[in-house]
C-alpha cells in the first residue's frame, strides 16, 4: 500500500534541501471528486499532494512544456524537476529519454507503483453512482474501491470502474525511479489486447462502419494531439502555421501552398489527422489512455494506437518504453523483418 | 467504347532502381495498363506515411510503394526502413477496413522492366472488382 505521508516526506526533503525547483503531482481539486496536477514550489506546499485512484493525468506532459519554458529563459534553474510518476506515466519518461527530448538529469523521479490496481474511469464510476456524486475515492486493501457518497461507504470492486488502460496494464511499476513508493507487484494478464481484439475480428466492412462513425464524431479540437506526451513537435503538420500570410501573399502563393489536411472536420481530413497520429505514435506511444480521456467526443482512440503497439509487438519484438537505449521503432530495422506482403 | 472503371493508381517509384526499372519497361516497349501516376522519389525510405495517406485522400484508387531490392538500396539500407514503415502503414489501413489489395509495396530493380509491368498488371486486376476508393476521398 502506498502512503501519501511517505511521498509528501519525500517531496519535503528534496524541496527543503534545494535538490529540486519544483514538484509536478497531484492536487485536491476545488470541484468534484477528480485530483488536478499541482506545480509544488515550497516544502509549505507539500501538504496538498495527494494520492488516489483520481490520479488519472499523465504529469510527464509537463516535462514537454518545462523544457520550452526553460528554452525561453534567460538564466533558466538548471536544478532538476521533481514529478511523480505511475507506471504508464514512468514509460512516457523512457521515450522521451530515448528521444534525447529531456535528459536524465533535469529530470527527479517519484515512482509509484499502483499494485494491484490503478486509477479510475470517471466516466465508468458515474455511471455506476447513478447520478450520486462520489465525494471521495480510496484503494481498498484488496481490489476494491471505497466510494464515499451522500449515502455512507460502499465498496466496489477495482474491475468494474478501473480505466480500460489499467485493465490491460502489464507494467503498472515505475520502469524509472529515483524513489519508489509502494511494492513492485506482478498483476495477472492473460492478454494485453483483449479489447481490441474484438475490434479486429469484425469484418473489414463493420471495421469500416465503426471507424467511420466514430471518427465522423471528431471536432478536430486536436485536445488529443495536446495531452499527449508525445506529441512535442514544434509544428505539426496539420496546422500550416509555417506559412505566414501576409499583406503581399498573392492568390497564387496561398493555393499552391501545401495543405495535407483540411482544417474541416470531414471523414477523410479526420481520417488522414488520425492516420498521421497513430503512424507517429507507433512504437512510442505507451498507452497511457489521456487522448481516449480528454476526447470530448468520446472516441476511442486508445484502439488506433494500440493497433500500432500489437503490430510493432508481433511484427517486429518492439515494446515502447522500457529500455532508453534501444532505438526508437521506425529508425532500426532487422534483416528478418516481415516481407511477404512485398511483391 | 465501354465504362469500364479504370483505377487511378500513385506509384511511389526509387530514383535508383523502380523508376529505372519503369523507364526500361517504357523504352523496351513493353505493354501495360495506362493506370498508373509514377512519382519518383529518391528513395522509397523517404516515402512518408503521410504521402500514402494523402494519395488516398486525394482520390487514389490504390497506391503502390516500389524500391530496391533488399541489400540493393543506393543509401545502404533505406530500403529496410521503408519495409517496417509500410508494413505499419499497411496494418493501419486494413484496421480501419480498407481493402488490403490497395495499398501495395514490391521490390523493383533497374533490370526488371518485365516485373514492373506484371506488378502493375496484377495491381489493375485486383482492384478492378473493388471499384473506386471513396472510403478514405475527400468530396469534391
Amino acid at each position: 500500500m502506498v502512503k501519501v505521508e511517505d511521498i509528501k516526506k519525500e517531496a519535503k526533503r528534496i524541496l527543503k534541501e534545494g535538490k529540486v525547483k519544483y514538484i509536478i503531482g497531484y492536487k485536491k481539486s476545488t470541484n468534484g471528486l477528480m485530483s488536478v496536477p499541482a506545480f509544488i514550489e515550497s516544502p509549505e506546499d507539500v501538504e496538498n499532494l495527494i494520492w488516489d485512484p483520481t490520479c488519472v493525468y499523465n504529469l510527464t506532459r509537463f516535462l514537454v512544456d518545462e523544457k520550452r519554458r526553460k528554452a525561453r529563459e534567460k538564466n533558466p534553474d538548471e536544478r532538476p524537476v521533481g514529478i511523480v510518476v505511475k507506471g504508464c506515466d514512468s514509460r512516457a519518461i523512457i521515450v522521451l529519454l530515448q528521444e534525447k527530448f529531456i535528459n536524465r538529469e533535469n529530470i527527479y523521479v517519484l515512482g509509484i507503483s499502483c499494485e494491484t490496481t490503478g486509477v479510475l474511469d470517471e466516466k465508468k464510476l458515474l455511471k455506476k453512482l447513478n447520478g450520486k456524486k462520489a465525494e471521495k475515492v480510496e484503494y481498498d486493501e484488496k481490489d476494491n474501491f471505497i466510494i464515499t457518497t451522500l449515502d455512507g461507504k460502499s465498496k466496489v470492486p477495482a474491475d468494474e470502474i478501473l480505466a480500460e488502460r489499467c485493465l490491460e496494464c502489464r507494467a503498472n511499476f515505475p520502469v524509472i525511479n529515483d524513489i519508489l513508493f509502494g511494492e513492485k507487484v506482478d498483476r495477472k494478464l492473460d492478454n494485453r489486447f483483449k479489447s481490441l481484439e474484438k475490434i479486429e475480428s469484425l469484418s473489414k466492412e463493420k471495421r469500416w462502419g465503426f471507424w467511420k462513425e466514430q471518427l465522423d464524431k471528431c471536432i478536430r479540437c486536436y485536445a488529443c494531439r495536446s495531452v499527449c506526451p508525445m506529441c512535442y513537435c514544434d509544428e505539426c503538420v496539420v496546422d500550416t502555421i509555417n506559412f505566414a500570410v501576409t499583406a503581399d501573399t498573392t492568390a497564387e502563393e496561398k493555393a499552391q501552398r501545401i495543405k495535407w489536411v483540411e482544417k474541416s472536420p470531414t471523414t477523410s481530413e479526420n481520417f488522414v489527422y488520425h492516420f498521421v497520429r497513430a503512424i507517429h505514435l507507433a512504437g512510442r506511444c505507451i498507452d497511457c489512455g489521456e487522448c481516449e480521456r480528454v476526447c470530448p467526443m468520446d472516441i476511442p482512440l486508445r484502439f488506433l494506437n494500440k493497433k500500432m503497439e500489437k503490430e510493432a509487438k508481433e511484427l517486429f519484438d518492439y515494446d515502447a518504453g522500457f529500455d532508453p537505449d534501444q532505438p526508437s521503432l521506425v529508425s532500426c530495422f532487422k534483416d528478418e523483418d516481415p516481407e511477404d506482403f512485398i511483391r | 467504347m465501354t465504362d469500364e472503371f479504370e483505377p487511378r493508381i500513385v506509384a511511389f517509384l526509387c530514383k535508383w532502381c523502380s523508376s529505372a526499372g519503369s523507364d526500361l519497361a517504357g523504352v523496351s516497349r513493353m505493354e501495360y495498363p495506362s493506370n498508373v501516376l509514377p512519382i519518383t522519389v529518391m528513395c522509397s525510405g523517404s516515402v512518408s506515411p503521410l504521402y500514402i495517406f494523402s494519395a488516398f485522400n486525394k482520390g487514389a484508387d490504390g497506391v503502390l510503394v516500389s524500391g530496391c531490392h533488399p541489400g540493393d538500396c543506393h543509401y545502404l539500407k533505406g530500403n529496410y526502413y521503408a519495409r517496417r514503415r509500410i508494413a505499419l502503414v499497411k496494418k493501419l489501413l486494413e484496421f480501419i477496413g480498407l481493402e488490403p489489395q490497395r495499398f501495395q509495396m514490391s521490390w523493383v530493380s533497374a533490370a526488371e522492366g518485365k516485373k514492373y509491368t506484371q506488378v502493375i498488371k496484377d495491381f489493375v486486376k485486383e482492384i478492378k472488382p473493388l471499384g473506386p476508393q471513396t472510403k478514405l476521398r475527400r468530396n469534391q
